[in-house]
């Protein structure tokens, strides 16, 4: 037995590890520029992963670890989205607000609906996804909706010259930053099960739960991100056009 | 409606862009700004709808300064069209509704007879049209709340001279129709055929206010202001 799982360990971080240095290979032969990238990110995981699961026993036992570790979560996931609108003024702080608002606020709801114990163990994994799927939608918006801001300046500046007020002519940005953020979790939403079996359900029957529980479980998780993603994708449109208005009803894209 | 700026003083990204510009647009006559590109024409236009704010001096609309106005309701009393109009999405209809905050037909319609297009355009998509014709729409669409004044840029830079001619007999008809018409421009046959009063503008600075034979002799003296 014991024998076994290490092989098994062994044939896991081999084929993995193989798979990243073939992405690379591929990478480098199709001169796509993403080998160092590619490295980078893969390290990190590795680094990242090794390290939470030394700490992680540590973190399900104690309250205050488990906080403490959401923080972490929260600063990170803002630090990778605030990378992504940096033109913005105080990207971090918009970031973290985008992000931090409607997950923590769903995790809240969660737990005082009892969804999940409020233990650092049910709490930290829920935690994860739903900032996770935050900083995804934060990420998008905020790349494309500074696009919007760029590329669109003469449409926004002719609903302006027809007396649009700021807010309205900055409307259709808005939305379509939005629609471009919640397209990854629509999909996958939309194809649950059928493409591919989420995390959290594969996590949840490797570790032994029926699959009508894990079942139960990820969709628990998944509908929750569909509102954490369109309200965390709608706060950062809206902070970052409300930032772009300037007296007078006028827009001035951030420059950067 | 007279339209007037003061000493204004514009700076976009620490560059000037107008200094000490002081000039005046009667109402209910067409004046012509002229000048080479990058003189500030555009941005004269920009400030008198308060899409630009001056760093010094005053912009004022019948007397009154422009900040204390609703910028919004300035922007319908004042229309401008762009050099390069914008086509929001949509047909034309949805182009004029926007403007109009509703979709009155007959008002659309009025519009578009303003601006000398077919009623049979409101159901065309307004991104496939020409240029010339969304000249027209651009136009129409800032008609479509009764300004008082109509701003235009360039209003004939992309088109043939036939096209340029009517838009030339248009804004004399808007004119005569008691609107305070702006217009700038590089084309001294429009200036001569349209222009009540003509201003001259060399980096950022009027170089030359009055009638027009007066100005567009200055103007055609220099070469490089051409």
């Amino acid at each position: 037995m014991a024998l076994s799982v290490t092989q098994a360990a062994v044939s896991q971080v081999a084929v993995a590890v193989g798979l990243v240095l073939a992405a690379i290979a591929l990478s480098a032969a199709t001169r796509m520029g993403l080998g160092r990238e590619l490295a980078v990110v893969a390290l990190r995981a590795i680094v990242q992963l090794t390290v939470v699961g030394l700490v992680v026993t540590l973190v399900f036992e104690h309250v205050g670890l488990a906080a403490a570790f959401i923080v972490v979560m929260l600063g990170a996931a803002s630090l990778t989205s605030a990378r992504r609108i940096r033109g913005v003024r105080r990207p971090l702080a918009v970031a973290a607000v985008a992000i931090g608002a409607p997950a923590l606020a769903a995790l809240a709801i969660l737990l005082a609906a009892q969804a999940f114990p409020a233990t650092p163990r049910g709490i930290i994994p829920v935690a994860g996804i739903l900032i996770g799927g935050a900083m995804a939608a934060v990420s998008l918006a905020g790349r494309r909706v500074l696009e919007e801001l760029e590329d669109r300046l003469d449409e926004i500046e002719a609903r302006l010259a027809l007396g649009a007020s700021a807010r309205a002519a900055l409307y259709p940005a808005v939305k379509r930053a939005v629609g471009t953020a919640l397209v990854p979790v629509m999909d996958q939403t939309r194809n649950v099960g059928l493409v591919a079996l989420p995390g959290t359900f594969v996590g949840l029957i490797l570790g032994g739960a029926s699959p009508a529980e894990a079942a139960r479980v990820q969709l628990t998780v998944l509908l929750s991100l569909l509102a954490v993603e369109l309200a965390a994708a709608l706060l950062l449109a809206r902070l970052v056009t409300a930032a772009a208005v300037a007296p007078g009803e006028r827009v001035v894209p951030p420059v950067g | 409606m007279a339209l007037t700026l003061e000493h204004v003083d514009l700076d976009r990204s620490g560059r000037p862009v107008l200094r000490d510009v002081s000039l005046a647009a009667p109402a209910g006559a067409v004046t012509a700004l002229v000048g080479p590109s990058g003189a500030g024409k555009s941005s004269v236009l920009r400030c008198l709808v308060r899409l630009e704010e001056p760093h010094a001096g005053r912009v004022l609309v019948d007397g009154g300064d422009v900040r204390d106005l609703d910028p919004c309701a300035l922007r319908r009393r004042v229309g401008l069209v762009a050099q390069t109009p914008v086509m929001l999405p949509g047909d034309v209809r949805a182009n004029l509704a926007y403007a109009a905050g509703d979709v009155d037909e007959a008002r659309l319609r009025g519009a578009l007879g303003h601006a000398e297009l077919d009623p049979a355009f409101l159901d065309r998509p307004a991104g496939g049209l020409s240029g010339g014709e969304q000249a027209r729409v651009a136009i129409a669409r800032a008609l479509v709340r009764g300004p008082e004044a109509l701003l235009l840029d360039e209003p004939t830079a992309a088109l043939d001279p036939a096209r340029a001619a009517a838009i030339a007999e248009l804004v004399r008809r808007l004119a005569g129709e008691g609107l305070t018409m702006v217009v700038t421009t590089h084309d001294v046959a429009l200036v001569r055929r349209l222009a009540d009063r003509v201003v001259l503008l060399v980096d950022g600075a009027v170089v030359g206010e009055g009638a027009p034979d007066a100005v567009v002799a200055r103007w055609e003296d220099e070469p490089a202001w051409r």
